[in-house]
């Protein structure tokens, strides 16, 4: 069993480590000895996509009710604490692979800006999946965290290892991380710039259109005088449960239109934050958390429809 | 002399009780590792502070010790305008040293044109400030917080968010940085978003301001240094009658204030009767100080007592800089609160419900007024506002 372990593409000492831990952990469950546990590497897939639409930065949607015609800016979140449901209903933590890069510990960026069309703000690189390890099994579940753990998010970002550290994705007036950035800017087919086109009503115009910023992430956060804070009173951290998945055939859809199918993207409450910034204060968020499965004040929260498996 | 010794025992019940720190958290070092008062002598990098005797240093962080050549760095990067993604924009843009740092606005625009909610802050004395900023309990460090007009985006000030790599590239490509980042950090790689950070905060805890008139006055045994008419307002200041000294205290006259004596982590927020839109004691939604952190009602309208060290330069006052001039912030007070006779914000700020217990009016002859006035006129550190060693490297 160790042979075939070894063979597998990832030797790190870490993944090692952690097959052994996970090798225990699955021995509490299955009458079997540790030996005999193999572990196995699971890639879980994952898409952007704008309602039947792939998602592509330069690209013009259709997005809100009523509809409003956008481009993307940004589009990036974190997950974290994966798990996959075995067919009894356990749930096995998937071992992120530590990359340096894409995952660090128990949390995962996944990108899917690429730097072109108006996204320049982002990175040229993409990552559509996570990958880990779990013990060998049928697995039937996947379950995940929008979001970065409570024990990294309040960690002082300029020493944090990647994905922790793009500047983008730090929120420092807030002390943590934007868990999702998900910017959007109106197409204007009729703002060209006309010699004289600074009139106090074009330019009134443009500042109530410019565009729609989502940056998930927690607030009401308190802190001790240790520097991190010690409780969040919305940490706005959606959990995410499919129970029909098969990790390898299976892929997470995140969908952009059904994020905003309940938001009119070409308004902004008055004397708010520019689009959701996860304030409740800031009724622009509504339709979002309610469509991410988060509480918002008192509206009903309910399943999230962001993601979805195709 | 009763009140002041209540006012004392509450705020250690609130450090106490609500903050539940420890002595040597609240510290970041024991004052025993300065030789108890004193800054131990024999150290061999003692950094030269430039402090009068009398003043208690700055607390510094463990991580981020102060030499002369890391805050010569971070006065570099302070007034560096390839802070920002127009190449035209610095920290000093917005903090301007003949005004105390602060910069004469009501509110200030960042690099791209947005513009900020709040009054851009003086930075007298920052090193002393126990949490940083107009109204954000999270923000007690200045390593931190020059994240925000660096990196933040709502609104964006240096607007330097996802463009790390090309600022970090900008610095190594300059062979001044480049020597000057390597002599400080030694690294194989000193340029790095945390080493900026470092430079900057170590910088700024030299923007240090003790020699006003004032100071020679109290502290340098220099009795003609200010007027009987700004003694007379040192007088008033400090009386129950005007109430200034509950929040303005101590030797930064302000309550949110940390040295290397500071046995306690004093955090305070007050709400001062500015604003009360809905006769609830709303303040405007963009402004609503604490409370935008920490999501709490009760926390409407809290912002942080600044200091009134260069008070006299860093006009407009308050968070939102609505008070244009010293004359108007004494008559805010004197009123026991703003009120706002029409407009989106019109309110009766003096029954404002969250309103600090404080702030419960006064009258003033013309005499006291003035004599306020020279008082807080005497807080003024010429020393500090043209030190050659806080000004532009680059002029």
């Amino acid at each position: 069993m160790i042979g075939t372990m070894q063979k597998r593409q990832s030797g790190k000492l870490i993944l090692v480590a952690s097959t052994v831990l996970v090798g225990l952990v699955g021995l509490k469950a299955h009458p079997m000895p540790a030996s005999a546990i193999e572990s196995q590497t699971v890639t879980l897939q994952f898409e952007g996509m704008v309602a039947d639409e792939p998602f592509v930065c330069g690209q013009a949607y259709d997005l809100g009710s009523p509809a409003t015609t956008m481009t993307p800016l940004d589009f990036r979140f974190y997950v974290s604490q994966v798990a996959l449901i075995d067919a009894d209903g356990n749930e096995v933590p998937l071992i992120l692979q530590q990359d340096g890069k894409w995952q660090h510990q128990d949390v995962a960026l996944i990108d899917f800006e690429d730097k072109t069309g108006a996204c320049t703000n982002g990175t040229v690189e993409t990552r559509t999946e996570v990958i880990g390890s779990v013990p060998a099994g049928d697995y039937t579940g996947v379950k995940f965290t929008l979001g970065v753990p409570f024990n990294l998010n309040h960690v002082d970002s300029t020493l944090a290892p990647s994905p922790l550290n793009l500047t983008s994705m730090w929120w420092n007036w807030n002390f943590g991380y934007k868990f999702a950035r998900i910017d959007l800017t109106p197409v204007m087919e009729t703002v060209q710039a006309t010699p004289d086109s600074s009139s106090a009503q074009e330019k009134q115009h443009a500042e109530e259109f410019n565009g729609f910023a989502i940056h998930l992430g927690s607030v009401g956060c308190q802190m001790d005088a240790t520097q991190a804070p010690v409780v969040c009173s919305l940490p706005n951290r959606s959990e995410v449960v499919f129970t029909n998945f098969d990790p390898a055939e299976d892929v997470i859809v995140a969908d952009l239109a059904a994020l905003v199918s309940q938001t009119n993207l070409a308004e902004n409450q008055a004397d708010t934050a520019l689009g959701c910034m996860s304030l409740p204060t800031d009724g622009d968020c509504a339709g979002i958390m309610q469509n991410l499965g988060l509480p918002f004040n008192d509206q009903p929260v309910r399943e999230q429809i962001f993601f979805s498996v195709k | 002399m009763l009140s002041r010794r209540w006012t004392s025992w509450i705020l250690i019940c609130v450090c106490v009780c609500c903050l539940s720190i420890g002595a040597e958290v609240a510290l970041g070092h024991t004052p025993s590792e300065f030789g108890g008062f004193e800054p131990s002598p024999d150290s061999p990098e003692e950094f030269d502070w430039q402090l009068p005797r009398w003043v208690p240093r700055p607390v510094v962080p463990e991580e981020n010790p102060m030499t002369a050549a890391k805050v010569e760095l971070g006065r570099h990067l302070f007034y560096e305008t390839r802070l920002s993604v127009t190449g035209d924009f610095s920290c000093a843009s917005c903090h301007l040293q003949h005004l105390a740092f602060a910069d004469g606005k009501t509110l200030p625009t960042g690099a791209t044109g947005e513009m900020h909610p709040r009054n851009s802050m003086g930075l007298t004395n920052v090193g002393y400030n126990s949490v940083q900023t107009w109204a954000n309990p999270l923000m007690q460090h200045l390593e931190q917080q020059l994240l925000v007009p660096l990196f933040g985006e709502e609104p964006v000030e240096l607007g330097m968010a996802g463009k790390e790599v090309e600022l970090l590239q900008t610095l190594q490509n300059d062979p001044d940085y480049q020597q000057r980042f390597k002599d400080v950090f030694g690294d194989e790689n000193p340029v790095t978003i945390r080493n900026i950070s470092l430079a900057i905060a170590a910088f700024e805890r030299t923007l240090n301001s003790f020699d006003s008139p004032y100071d020679r006055y109290r502290y340098g045994g220099d009795a003609s240094a200010i007027s009987d008419a700004a003694k007379r307002g040192e007088v008033l200041f400090n009386s129950e009658r005007l109430e200034c000294f509950h929040c303005h205290s101590g030797l930064n006259f302000s309550d949110s204030t940390r040295h290397e004596r500071s046995g306690f982590t004093e955090i305070a927020f007050h709400n001062t009767g500015l604003y009360n839109i809905d006769g609830n004691g709303a303040y405007p939604p963009n402004n609503t100080g604490v409370q935008e952190i920490t999501q709490r009602d009760t926390d409407m309208g809290k912002f942080k007592a600044p200091t009134l060290r260069n008070i006299e330069v860093t006009a407009p006052y308050m968070h939102d800089g609505s008070v244009a001039t010293l004359e108007e912030a004494i008559a805010h007070y004197a009123a026991g609160g703003r009120t706002i006779e029409e407009g989106s914000y019109a309110g009766v700020g003096s029954q404002n419900p969250l309103k600090s217990s404080f702030i419960i009016g006064f009258t003033l002859t013309n005499t006291e007024r003035q004599d306020l006035m020279a008082f807080l006129q005497s807080l003024t550190d010429e020393t500090f506002l043209t030190n050659p060693k806080l000004s532009s490297p680059y002029e």
